[in-house]
């Protein structure tokens, strides 16, 4: 990986800086989006390496770019979806090295050399993972959209061994809104592959 | 009317929804999800001021990043022609002149809109474009607001006030709800593609794709027939699909000036903003009976936000004209405008709302009277007719409704006395609410086509935003047919399919399952008019007398003169058999009222050192005429409780009224119920055919499920605490403050 130009340090400074400058009079903002034009990095690219699905990928990626839009904007992989992109709802869960991870809040570039696991990559060939036909059998959804995140983080719930009651299973799939709540399925898709 | 004949049994289960593999395994393309060659991105630049005028927009230092295709403000944007004269406007239905007016209303207002060729090129061009404004004086605070604005008869008065002012028994309270949002999983997008200078494709996020067609249709002045909408899946919507909101134009504009397709997605911040909210609401309810608990006579009052450019009115106050008996009854209201965006309907709009007033008046009144609150109810239910048209109800089974959970939650055991029911620093309490909602239907088309193998597809414009349309419609199309589950496919969302209404307000599976039964009669006459060149005993067939298999065509019973679809199909040498029907409400409107109800009952846990709220369990039983798929009803049903939960317990979108700006506009700020919050829904249904609304009888179940749903829970915490909440969301602070 590319030696960091820039601290975090350096960073924080500058995003305190900028919350500063939110109330400063217009003319100052300006100067100060010309500055942080010069000081901030602006589009730079790097080389990565990882595994998506078991396929080996090798991309040029901007540096600010998060695994969940690298996923759907660049490799078409589109299962994964965009609820906040603040790791506020869990839709974007994904994979990495066997543990849920949000991929809106992981950059690209740091999953180098890992193992990404989306919904895509759940099933083998044409048979659905149990918890899919978990799903699909619970009525485990309705619009369907936090679905991917919700059975990616059902499984993580599975392995992990959070499954002993209704109680312990909501707990540990709060992470994953659901605004349609359809949350008795979701609970009962857990259990049923739990058993 | 075919249908009530159940000709065609199930024949088998079928194992889940028609699009369930596509959710599960993450296939099925939400709006920002098609691969467009060339596409390009979009992100909004929202206003910083609540109200006011921009007077100067720099937006160089945005253009010099690299990857900038442009950037558009009011100054450089393509002109969209509606915005060009005032009556054209509002004949577009469309009320933010978006990007053509230089005025603030609302703070997150689009002032710009950078494209560029990433969306991280985008985002980051977006936060150094810097206006300048005039500010003006915002009105942001209902509270402050309401109380200036005089409020007006809505609606026939009945009887009079006079009748019953001196009543033994009178409750007067008022009640407040915060702004709410919608917030669906998926965040509205778009992305427009211009093929020449008037044919538009877009995958839009929205609930009906019609109505998306004809509103960019009127505001860019491009025939419908031009403009093709496609919305197969849709993240949810409660509501906020049902209009059409910048996004869209923003969208069109763009692609327009780039000349490229443009992908455009709101950010969850913008979702607070940009696509509606269910406003801030203050009402008044007096209700008065006398000492044996007959209802006299009710006023409902009733005030609720608005936006200064757009006046929403939400009909808040009907519900109490619909449910009980009231002989006297007075209900006024009025909207607030303020500088905020635009509220819209959401889930059980105006009644959920107006549920909570008269659902937690009654509940006051049962202790005043000291008389059981689910009986008190019961004794007041207007099931036989409408009390605000006369007519009879089609179907109104809400008093089974009510004695159906009770029975499940076992409300007899409950100690009629309010804050007595401790289990170590817990209060139990139980409370008991009803819901109920108009059952509309409106006209709709569908279409099926028939393949050589005797498949078909069952085809509309109408969107599934996940309440189970299609599995309805297979469903229905099974049992009018006799064709196989697995024979049957949906397809659906696309503006090009026959044209139906937008999916809200729970019509949807009403209105379409009357077109798809007249598509399958029409099917059955097509293939008997082929089948009479074959067998001429299928000469004077009617619907009724043909009988659809899997392997062919029969008269009166399976197997009876059967023909074999292959034969047909080669016989008349055809690829494809094509019927399209529509089928709407007719006379039975004349004569009855529909309705669907709903009745809650919910154990609650009071924690006395915390104020935190637990639901123990919440049980709701529906009457929603006949159930054509249990489970996704039930989801519906159990999913509207959740969002009941959350509006009760943590939802409030909060305004400061220094900066005009929503406090908390995200998810960690605002609240609605995670799994956790919720206990597993328990959900029944009276199942009983509605005979006139529909060729299936079968009535909406989304709205009921959340209306009458706070309400329940309300009177649950007072219950258990002899605490009465009267302002919405019941916050452990102020269940602590709050006086028994």
């Amino acid at each position: 990986m590319e030696k960091q130009k820039y601290s975090r340090r350096f960073f924080l400074s500058t995003s305190a800086m900028a919350a500063t400058l939110a109330f400063i009079p217009v003319g100052v903002k300006a100067f100060y989006n010309n500055v942080k034009k010069l000081v901030i990095p602006l589009k730079e690219k790097m080389a990565i390496k990882l595994s998506i699905n078991k396929a080996k990928y090798n991309l040029t990626v901007d540096t600010r770019t998060t695994l969940l839009d690298l996923v759907r904007e660049q490799l078409d992989l589109t299962g994964t979806k965009k609820g906040c992109d603040h790791g506020q709802c869990g839709a974007c869960t994904v994979h990495v090295n066997g543990q849920r991870v949000l991929s809106c809040l992981t950059l690209a570039a740091t999953v180098q050399g890992k193992e990404v696991t989306t919904i895509e990559g759940l099933s083998q060939g044409s048979e659905l993972h149990p918890m899919q036909q978990a799903f699909i059998e619970c009525d485990g959804f309705q619009c369907g959209y936090c679905t991917p995140g919700q059975i990616m983080s059902a499984v993580g719930c599975v392995n992990e061994g959070h499954t002993h009651s209704v109680e312990e299973i909501k707990e540990f799939m709060s992470g994953n809104l659901c605004r349609c709540g359809a949350y008795n399925g979701i609970v009962q898709s857990i259990q049923k592959v739990a058993k | 009317m075919g249908f009530f004949k159940r000709k065609h049994e199930p024949k088998k289960v079928p194992e889940g929804r028609v699009e369930g593999f596509y959710k599960v395994t993450g296939s099925g393309k939400y709006a920002a999800e098609y691969k467009l060659e060339n596409v390009c991105y979009a992100v909004l630049v929202g206003s910083t001021i609540a109200a006011g005028e921009i007077v100067d927009i720099n937006t160089d230092n945005a253009k010099d990043i690299e990857g900038v295709l442009d950037v558009l403000t009011h100054r450089n944007r393509p002109q969209i022609p509606a915005f060009a004269d005032e009556a054209k406007a509002k004949r577009a239905g469309f009320s933010l002149p978006v990007l053509h007016t230089n005025k603030i209303f609302f703070r997150g207002q689009p002032v710009a809109l950078v494209i560029a060729e990433t969306l991280e090129d985008a985002n980051y061009a977006a936060s150094l474009v810097t206006v300048s404004y005039k500010t003006d004086q915002a009105k942001v605070d209902f509270d402050k607001e309401h109380a200036t604005v005089p409020i007006a008869a809505t609606g026939k008065e009945r009887g009079s006030m006079d009748a019953w002012s001196n009543a033994p028994h009178i409750r007067e309270q008022a009640y407040t709800i915060r702004n709410q949002v919608h917030n669906p999983m998926e965040m509205h997008a778009t992305i427009a593609v211009w093929d020449g200078d008037k044919k538009l494709k877009l995958y839009d996020k929205n609930q009906g794709v019609n109505n998306v067609q004809q509103t960019i249709s009127r505001l860019f002045d491009i025939p419908p027939a031009n403009i093709e909408v496609f919305s197969e899946y849709v993240g949810g919507g409660f509501g906020s699909g049902l209009k059409v909101w910048s996004n869209v134009p923003l969208a069109i504009m763009a692609a327009k000036q780039v000349n490229r397709p443009v992908k455009l997605m709101l950010t969850r911040p913008q979702m607070f903003t940009l696509v509606g909210y269910r406003p801030q609401s203050w009402q008044n309810v007096r209700i008065g009976a006398d000492a044996n608990g007959k209802f006299l006579g009710i006023l409902h009052q009733a005030k609720h936000g608005t936006s200064v450019f757009d006046n929403y009115g939400e009909g808040i106050t009907r519900i109490s004209r619909l449910v009980y008996n009231f002989g006297n009854l007075k209900t006024e209201s009025a909207t607030v405008p303020l500088n905020l965006g635009a509220p819209t309907w959401m889930r059980g709009p105006g009644d959920c709302t107006g549920a909570f007033a008269l659902e937690s008046a009654i509940d006051e009144l049962s202790y005043d009277i000291k008389k059981d609150p689910l009986q008190l109810r019961l004794d007041n239910l207007a099931v036989i007719n409408d009390p605000d048209t006369g007519k009879p109800w089609s179907t109104n089974f809400l008093n089974e409704c009510m004695t159906k959970g009770a029975e499940m939650i076992n409300w007899k055991s409950r100690n009629p006395l309010p804050a007595q029911t401790k289990e170590g620093e817990w209060m139990i309490g139980y409370g008991v609410a009803n819901g109920m909602w108009f059952a509309g239907r409106s006209k709709a088309s569908a279409s099926i086509i028939m393949q050589k193998d005797g498949s078909i597809t069952v085809q509309t414009a109408m969107t599934d935003i996940g309440t189970g349309t299609g599995t309805g419609m297979q469903n229905i199309a099974h049992l009018e047919l006799g064709i196989s589950h697995d024979k049957i496919r949906i397809k659906l969302g696309n503006s090009n399919l026959p044209a139906a209404p937008s999916q809200g307000g729970s019509t949807g599976l009403s209105t379409i399952s009357g077109a798809v039964a007249a598509v399958c009669d029409a099917l059955k006459m097509k293939l008997a008019g082929y089948a009479s060149l074959q067998d001429a005993i299928y000469k004077d067939a009617k619907p009724e007398s043909i009988v659809l298999s899997d392997s062919g065509i029969a008269y009166q019973q399976a197997g009876n003169h059967l023909i074999s679809f292959d034969k047909i199909f080669s016989k008349e040498n055809l690829q494809t058999i094509e019927v399209e029907a529509s089928s709407g409400p007719g006379e039975e409107r004349q004569k009855y009222a529909f309705c669907s109800g709903a009745s809650h009952f919910c154990k609650v846990r009071v924690h006395t050192k915390t104020g935190k709220v637990k639901i123990d369990r919440h049980v709701c039983v529906v009457d929603a005429g006949y159930v054509v798929n249990k489970l996704a009803a039930a989801n519906q049903v159990s999913g509207a409780a959740v969002g009941g939960i959350g509006m009760t317990l943590s939802e409030e979108q909060v305004v400061d009224s220094t900066h005009g700006c929503f406090i908390g506009g995200d998810l960690a700020g605002y609240h609605f119920a995670v799994n956790a919050d919720a206990p597993i829904i328990e959900v029944d249904f009276i199942n009983k055919i509605d005979p006139n609304i529909n060729p299936s009888g079968a009535k909406g179940v989304g709205e009921v499920g959340i209306i009458g749903a706070a309400a329940a829970i309300a009177n649950a915490i007072f219950h258990a605490t002899g605490k009465r909440l009267r302002d919405l969301p019941i916050t452990p602070d102020k269940v602590l403050l709050a006086k028994s």
